[in-house]
């Protein structure tokens, strides 16, 4: 609703682009990212409270949590790229597989300096964060791997460091970094800047969808690869897919500004892949390795790269960004 | 354009009067290919401050580009599978020679010349029979052709003279291409890409392969230290996600030292290393991706990625007091020292890949 009185306002004059980037960075960046930090510190609560990965009441504050992330992810710039704090709360796609093994040496070593917060920030990036967390909770393996007290130990680091480093992302945010987006100031030389960071997050969130999300359990025909959907394990895979739609479209709409056609397309466009998305009824992907299935998922994908190209060929070029000269290149 | 009598006269009056220099031509410091507004294809020759000093149209894309070293010529190579490798007097704007490769073969889009002056080298596809050639021709006689030999691999791209022996050293991407299929690549199971030290004759005489698990990162930009150490650049053809690295060093006899391997952010790179220079005093590294907005700069010592700089579309990489100069898509140019980063003046134009230096 917030949105649509954002979309209204914006009919009346075309904006100044500091007009629109205050309007997003208040009414979506900043309430993804409190809600991250409200939600962190919850899992680190319960965390504390019960450390057994069968806790009903640990797994559904990490599941709130890892939400709320996945919701305020595509906003993949200034505080989440301070200091690496998106990896270290998101270590994915992880191709070479360094979180099992980074978990599993340090639950074999019983290294005892994660229990303090310093020195576990100082780990492996790949033994942190919801996905490293999500092999604790819910991998046959290491959730039951060496000592339950290490690991309870480690589940508790883990919700810890989630939780400062959202609350050091949301702090950034309020106190330094929404200032830049309101007005050029000190990373931006100009409004046009701003907006164009602003679109990068949608166009890269949505390649993510499209190349990570799908792509990589889709592999080829021949060569399918289910064991890559994002955060199976626990079931997200395709939960994942539709919090990032549904995150992302607000954005889309408030950037489209007074164009009301195409803030139309857009829309109609998210709502397809939504519809295809909540129709699948396969929440891990798992149909990519069966050829009657895979069509379902290719589909969606196909809805996925449709949304992609409004965004490239009509909503970027009205906000003056023309395609990659040297990003489209290939050489 | 010049007549062939009247440009040899010119090349001998060169070769004789003192004028025809860089100096003569306002000293540029970078040369590099872009597109303008109206969508015309030029090679432009800047100055550190980023002012264009000269623009020269090209018939289509160009690519990168060569200087000669004394005479104050350029070569702006047509970007691959392009034809045209158009010499230009940078003093009067001349076009001075087209040469165009040997039916059956296409340039890839880079070339060096000899440190004499007297030959210049181009990376090129002998397509039917899927070879990396380098050719050679004359630049003492009209650009006429003179030589061509392997290329050490399939899909040479950049080269570069040596710093610490005479010869060069090639990039060979390992991706087969054909014109009649585009762009498409044709051999990615297969491909090995390498580089190749081959002397001026055309001898290999060393030759550097990457890990088995890296064989779909197609080696294909370059840069080279004064101790002759020289720095790459590769592009994943493998899926997208993977975390492999996008830059090296090398040196002959040695094996690879991959970079920043363990950074998480070599993931901002998408995969794709655009350009590559060494800082102007050899201590860092630099790896533009335009695919990734972002350029990364690498300790050499060390592996690691010290800095990030996000910038729109940036590509083009080049040496530059106190560190390095890049320029990007959108016509902006940036330097990048210890002290920050200063944008340079803009251009109406599109950057295209590459910044070269000269010496």
């Amino acid at each position: 609703m917030r949105v649509l009185a954002l979309i209204l306002s914006l009919v009346a004059a075309p904006a100044m682009a500091s007009d629109l980037s205050s309007e997003i960075t208040d009414q979506l960046i900043l309430p993804a990212f409190e809600e991250l930090t409200a939600d962190a510190a919850e899992l680190a609560t319960a965390a504390k409270a019960d450390c057994s990965p069968q806790s009903g009441s640990l797994r559904a504050a990490y599941g709130n949590a890892f939400d709320a992330w996945i919701a305020a992810s595509h906003y993949r710039f200034g505080p989440t790229e301070t200091d690496n704090r998106a990896f270290a709360l998101a270590f994915w796609p992880d191709s070479r597989s360094k979180t099992p093994k980074a978990l599993g040496n340090l639950i074999r070593s019983e290294d005892a300096g994660i229990s303090d917060p310093v020195k576990f920030a100082s780990h492996s990036i790949a033994a942190r964060g919801f996905y490293a967390l999500e092999y604790l909770l819910y991998d046959p393996d290491l959730s039951t791997a060496g000592s339950p007290d290490y690991r309870c130990a480690l589940t508790r680091a883990i919700s810890a460091d989630i939780a400062a480093t959202s609350q050091a992302i949301a702090a950034d945010w309020t106190e330094r970094f929404a200032a830049e987006m309101r007005a050029p100031t000190r990373r931006y030389r100009s409004e046009e800047e701003i907006t164009q960071e602003l679109l990068k997050a949608l166009t890269t969130g949505l390649q993510v969808l499209d190349d990570m999300r799908l792509g990589r359990p889709l592999g080829t025909f021949d060569k399918p690869r289910p064991n890559r959907a994002e955060a199976r394990r626990s079931g997200r895979s395709l939960r994942h897919l539709l919090l990032s739609l549904n995150a992302m479209e607000p954005l889309a709409l408030a950037l489209a500004q007074q164009d009301a056609g195409l803030r139309a397309d857009l829309s109609q466009s998210f709502e397809k892949a939504r519809t295809r998305a909540e129709t699948l009824d396969d929440p891990v992907f798992a149909g990519v390795a069966d050829p009657g299935a895979r069509i379902r998922i290719e589909a969606l994908r196909q809805e996925v790269k449709d949304l992609r190209a409004i965004v490239s060929k009509r909503l970027s070029p009205s906000l003056g960004v023309a395609a990659g000269f040297n990003s489209l290149d290939g050489d | 354009m010049t007549s062939r009598r009247g440009f040899l006269t010119g090349v001998i009056a060169a070769t004789l009067a003192p004028q025809a220099s860089w100096a003569s031509a306002r000293n540029p410091a970078f040369l590099s290919a872009g597109r303008d507004g109206a969508g015309n294809f030029l090679l432009a020759g800047l100055a550190e401050t980023g002012d264009i000093l000269f623009r020269h149209p090209l018939p289509e894309r160009g690519h990168a580009a060569a200087a000669h070293p004394i005479r104050p010529q350029a070569v702006a190579f047509a970007r691959r599978p392009g034809r045209f490798a158009d010499v230009i007097d940078c003093c009067t704007g001349a076009a001075l020679a087209r040469l165009e490769p040997p039916a059956g073969h296409h340039f890839y889009g880079h070339g060096v010349f000899s440190a004499d002056g007297s030959r210049l080298f181009t990376t090129e596809n002998d397509y039917d029979n899927a070879r990396g050639i380098i050719g050679v021709w004359d630049a003492a006689d009209d650009y006429r052709r003179i030589t061509a030999f392997s290329s050490g691999g399939i899909g040479p791209h950049d080269m570069a003279l040596r710093r610490d022996a005479p010869g060069l050293v090639v990039a060979n991407g390992g991706i087969e291409t054909h014109p009649d299929s585009g762009r498409a690549k044709l051999n990615l199971p297969d491909m090995r890409p390498n580089l190749s030290y081959l002397s001026l004759d055309g001898d290999l005489q060393d030759q550097m392969e990457l890990p088995q698990e890296l064989h779909l990162n197609s080696i294909r930009h370059l840069a080279i230290r004064a101790d002759g150490t020289v720095g790459f650049a590769m592009q994943w053809q493998g899926d997208l996600g993977e975390q492999v690295p996008t830059a090296g060093l090398h040196k002959p006899g040695g094996g690879p030292f991959l970079l920043a391997e363990d950074d998480p952010r070599v993931l901002n790179m998408n995969g794709y290393g655009g350009s590559t220079a060494f800082s102007a005093d050899g201590t860092l590294l630099g790896v533009t991706s335009p695919r990734g907005g972002v350029l990364q700069i690498i300790d050499t010592v060390s592996g690691a990625l010290l800095h990030e700089h996000k910038e729109t579309d940036i590509c083009g990489l080049a040496p530059a007091p106190g560190g390095f100069t890049a320029s990007t898509g959108t016509g902006q140019l940036l330097t990048i020292s210890e002290t920050g980063l200063t944008m340079l003046q803009p251009a109406d134009l599109a950057w295209d890949n590459h910044l070269i230096r000269l010496s």
